[in-house]
């Protein structure tokens, strides 16, 4: 048991590297800027009408504090940090006074609801095709599946998206292109609302799904051919164990523990997918909170979404490695 | 003290019995082979006959690449393309049940095994789920054959396990955080649970190092004389068959060249490979220097016309070019197929060219 | 190195297929060296014109033909594509063969960076970088960031590859007869390295070209130049799909998709041919 602990401490000294890198990546890309953020804001707030010279001193003054970029660059960065961990972005400029942690606190539920259940039906329904597909290598069904996923899996998440969209909003409108529910519903659990919840959703899902299924399937399938040929597995078929057994026991489940690995590696790149496809469906997730924020020039928004989304993804990362002992033992817990 | 040589039959449990368990007719199994467009026939198991006895251990020996391994797994019916059966038979008969591999259905086939008939592989190979606790690859292999209730079968698996030694919390471990003598033997305890009638034992010591396998055949010994099964005990080591075996097999190039009991073999060996192998064994106050077989094991798919030993042989004749020897009974229990042996050895008559022109062609 | 392409392309499905699409893609953007109209042009011909005769994809809204805009998108995002995963693999097989040969402190440092990079969501980071840059991205200043930031998941695979090659034994032969490191790695390793180089490199086009067609549909990126993705950004713009023009996105979509696909098919055969396991199996044998 102390060695499990000596494990998940590791993890966690790993999260918060890629925390600490991730965040201040993000504090020298805004600082590379030519731009000075503070003064493009004085500017496109003072572009519409005569405002008085001391009052634009105090406004510089105020942006300045809320931008935190007083003092030279490593204060600054400090500053920057401490505040992060107090998960304090200030407010929204957008949508001010807002805080930008109310915006994302709003966004969040969307996100991940849809991220989680998406995720979870495409790793495990495309783990367990492309299982079946590399045990039954003769089967016709499985073979089209695979022709299928491969023809699927490349096809970035926006292009799938856009397409889902031509197809059922304009060509066959059947589902919601837009939002997370019903504009006149109100929020609540109501059959309505939940039914409009899902509704919406379907797309979205949908656009995820079908390009997850595939790389799932084709790892999964590519693991068990070569799983089959394994030691264990042919002694197990000597043994005359049932293959009812083997199939689940001996080649299934030493399957997917590299796809466990591979679901914490791809979290990064299925909550990119996650974000492209928020913004073609104007869903209200982060990723339509993010790509506003960016055409509204909201600084404080895209600062907080981006650093918000490294610290979810880094965290389901580390959730993912502390759980994967339970399913390897073989794992050096030291 | 038991004996060194496995030859003593009042010192066994069980009244050795003259009916063969396993009747092996003409055996020819092939690898086919095609690969953008080329297409190759390996010989791997050519024209094998022989049986084994009830409660009798029965050695193959030979060099690396002869065959050995293909013939059990052809035995086993453990076997899948390219490998293919091209003719012959290989008949079980445990007692209350005869199986004949090639011509049984699949379930009857899987029925048998482990209950009658398991395999114990060689020591390096890992055999055991890592992912599963040893004592669910018992539950796996044995439960339905055991047909008992749990807690009984618990109890069956953890007697046979203390009768041979072993620690019954092994039962709790990895695969991985055990040895590998100790998978070794984990891996013999579970292949005679059952008390199967014919085991077949695929270089199981190779790979362990000379103490552990010195426990370790001590423990296949106890056990086979335990539950009285028959069993291949396939070994390049001649010192290990000679400890072991009550019958030799000795296989060249993917036909059996001589056969006899294990003594016989050993004090008067017929045919010149078989000599030389048993030369190579080291022997206390032998100064002599060893010679090596000049040449190579031949190709199987572009196997040497006649004997296929004959390009290595010191006694080779012109006969031995042009045809292949019959393996032919010269002594009570003790075969050879050699010409050089005696001129009761005939030729087979068989055709050697090659199978490949046929196979080009078609493309 | 013919024959083996010639070989796949016989025998493999997928690697015949990948190469038609190819070629046909690279034809294409290859025809944009014949273009009449000048690519930064607008209004040069009669705009919303559907596909006819006279223009055989139609034109755009903003006056442009179709097809010749195509060809230099085209052009223009393979071009880019290619340069990020050309820029990327330097990156890639200096940290995966550094760490895979080197082993120890040096290993550990470098995968715990490397995973950082393979953890944290590119997307955000690169909206981040538009998003400060503005009107001061351009297209080389995109092509090296991204290069920067999508090394990581091929590092690591050479790194296995390289950690597994430090155990056989023509390394140890080549350290006692006294070769340095460079030369060993460079000489005695990368040819074993390279084919997967190889295939990496197409996945990580389909990537590059795949994240540069989101950002441009977003309008991330410098709009003036013809590129798939700007292409679909000025279509939205133009409402195209509300308007009913849906040639102006349609082929891009079409082309870009062929591209995917084909790269894709391309280097998950060249996987295959790779793999010494699978090339037994293609042999119709087992590794039993």
């Amino acid at each position: 048991m102390r060695r499990y602990l000596l494990y998940v401490a590791k993890r966690l000294a790993q999260f918060f590297l890629v925390v600490f890198i991730g965040i201040s990546l993000t504090f020298f890309i805004t600082h590379l800027t030519p731009i000075d953020p503070v003064e493009q804001m004085v500017s496109s707030m003072t572009a519409f009408g005569n405002t008085s010279p001391e009052a634009v001193k105090m406004m510089r003054e105020a942006l300045q504090e809320l931008y935190g970029v007083q003092g030279n660059l490593l204060e600054q960065y400090f500053t920057y940090l401490s505040r992060i961990l107090v998960l304090d972005f200030g407010p929204s400029l957008s949508a001010f006074p807002t805080p930008v942690s109310v915006l994302i606190e709003r966004a969040l539920p969307w996100t991940i609801g849809l991220l989680f259940t998406c995720t979870m039906l495409s790793w495990l329904i495309g783990n367990m095709l492309g299982g079946l597909a590399g045990y039954f290598r003769n089967s016709r069904i499985l073979k089209v599946l695979g022709a299928v996923a491969m023809g699927f899996h490349p096809i970035p998440y926006y292009i799938i998206a856009f397409v889902l969209l031509i197809l059922f909003g304009y060509l066959w409108p059947i589902l919601p292109i837009t939002g997370g529910s019903g504009q006149n519903i109100p929020q609540g659990f109501t059959f309505e609302y939940i039914t409009s919840v899902l509704s919406h959703s379907i797309l979205p899902a949908l656009s995820i799904i079908l390009v997850g299924i595939g790389g799932w399937f084709l790892g999964m399938r590519a693991l068990v051919s070569n799983i089959v040929t394994e030691d264990y597995v042919l002694y197990a078929e000597l043994g005359g164990v049932k293959r009812s057994r083997i199939l689940p026991f001996y080649v299934i489940r030493n399957a997917l523990v590299p796809q466990i690995t591979g679901l914490a590696m791809s979290l990064g790149a299925i909550f990119n997918g996650a974000i492209i496809v928020e913004q073609v469906f104007s869903y209200p997730g982060l990723g339509r909170l993010l790509i506003g924020a960016v055409y509204s020039a909201d600084y404080s928004l895209v600062l907080g979404v981006t650093a918000i989304s490294i610290i979810a993804v880094s965290a389901s990362v580390f959730l993912i490695d502390i759980l994967y002992p339970l399913f390897d033992p073989r794992v050096q817990l030291t | 003290m038991k004996p060194e040589t496995g030859g003593n039959d009042q010192l066994r449990g069980v009244k050795r019995n003259s009916d063969p368990v396993l009747r092996v007719t003409g055996l020819r199994a092939y690898f086919n082979m095609r690969y953008f467009g080329i297409a190759r026939e390996v010989r791997a198991v050519d024209d094998i006959s022989f049986i084994v006895r009830r409660n009798e251990i029965y050695g193959l020996a030979g060099e690396s690449s002869c065959g050995k391994t293909t013939l059990i797994k052809t035995i086993a019916g453990a076997i899948r393309p390219p490998l293919e059966v091209i003719s012959g038979s290989v008949e079980f008969d445990f007692g209350k049940r005869r199986v004949s591999i090639y011509e049984a259905a699949p379930e009857e086939i899987e029925d048998i095994r482990w209950e009658h008939l398991s395999y114990i592989v060689q020591g390096s190979m890992n055999v055991l789920n890592p992912l599963r606790r040893v004592r669910n690859a018992f539950l796996d292999f044995a439960f339905r054959h055991i047909g008992k209730s749990m807690p009984e079968f618990q109890r069956i698996v953890e007697d046979h396990l203390k009768r041979l030694h072993l620690e019954p919390s092994v039962l709790e471990a990895y695969p991985h955080e055990l040895s590998g003598g100790m998978r070794q033997r984990v891996t013999i305890a579970l292949a005679t649970v059952c008390r199967p009638e014919f085991i077949i034992a695929d270089e199981p010591t190779t790979a362990l190092d000379v103490v552990v396998q010195k426990s370790v055949l001590a423990m296949i010994r106890e056990v086979q004389q335990e539950i009285g099964s028959s069993m291949i005990f396939v070994t390049h080591d001649m010192a290990v068959h000679a400890n072991m075996a009550d019958r030799l097999g000795i296989m060249y190039a993917g036909r059996l060249v001589e056969e006899g009991r294990t003594a016989d073999v050993f004090a008067s060996p017929m045919h010149p490979y078989t000599a030389h192998l048993i030369s190579s064994l080291p022997r206390i106050g032998d100064l002599s220097i060893k010679q090596a077989l000049e040449g190579a094991p031949p190709n199987l798919s572009d196997p040497p016309s006649g004997c296929r030993f004959h390009p290595r042989c010191p006694l080779a004749m012109d006969i031995c070019r042009r045809e292949n020897p019959t393996l032919t009974t010269l002594a009570p229990e003790h075969r050879v197929a050699c010409f050089a042996a005696s001129p009761k050895v005939k030729p087979s008559g068989e055709t050697t060219g090659s199978r490949l022109e046929h196979a080009e062609a078609m493309q | 190195m013919l024959k083996i392409a010639r070989d796949l392309f016989r025998y493999n499905r997928e690697f015949a297929l990948g190469s038609v699409l190819i070629a046909c893609v690279i034809g294409i953007a290859a025809l944009s060296v014949f273009s009449p109209y000048n690519p930064l042009d607008t209004y040069v011909v009669p705009p919303d014109v559907p596909p006819s005769w006279a223009y055989p994809l139609g034109t755009t809204s903003r006056g442009q033909d179709t097809f010749w805009i195509l060809t230099f998108a085209m052009r223009n995002t393979l071009l880019f594509g290619f340069t990020v995963a050309i820029l990327s693999r330097l990156i890639s097989l200096l940290v995966g063969m550094v760490s895979g040969y080197l082993g120890g402190l040096a290993d550990r440092v470098l995968m715990s960076i490397n995973d950082t990079f393979i953890v944290v969501p590119l997307f955000p980071l690169l909206v981040l970088f538009y998003f400060v840059m503005r009107d001061y991205m351009s297209w080389a200043l995109l092509a090296l960031v991204m290069a920067s930031l999508g090394w990581a998941y091929d590092a690591r695979l050479i790194r296995s590859i390289m950690m597994s090659l430090k155990e056989r034994e023509f390394t140890r032969t080549s350290v006692f007869s006294g070769m340095t490191t460079r030369q060993i790695v460079l000489r005695e390793h990368l040819p074993y390295v390279l084919p997967i180089v190889f295939s990496t490199t197409l996945n990580n086009i389909n990537w590059s070209i795949g994240l540069e067609v989101t950002l441009s549909v977003l309008g991330f990126t410098n709009l003036d130049t013809p590129t798939i993705g700007t292409m679909i950004f000025w279509a939205n713009q133009h409402s195209a799909m509300v308007s009913g023009v849906w040639w102006w996105f349609t082929f891009p979509t079409l082309s870009i998709t062929v591209t995917f696909i084909g790269l894709f098919m391309l280097a998950v055969s060249m996987n295959e041919y790779i793999d010494p396991r699978s090339r037994l199996s293609r042999m119709g044998g087992t590794t039993s």
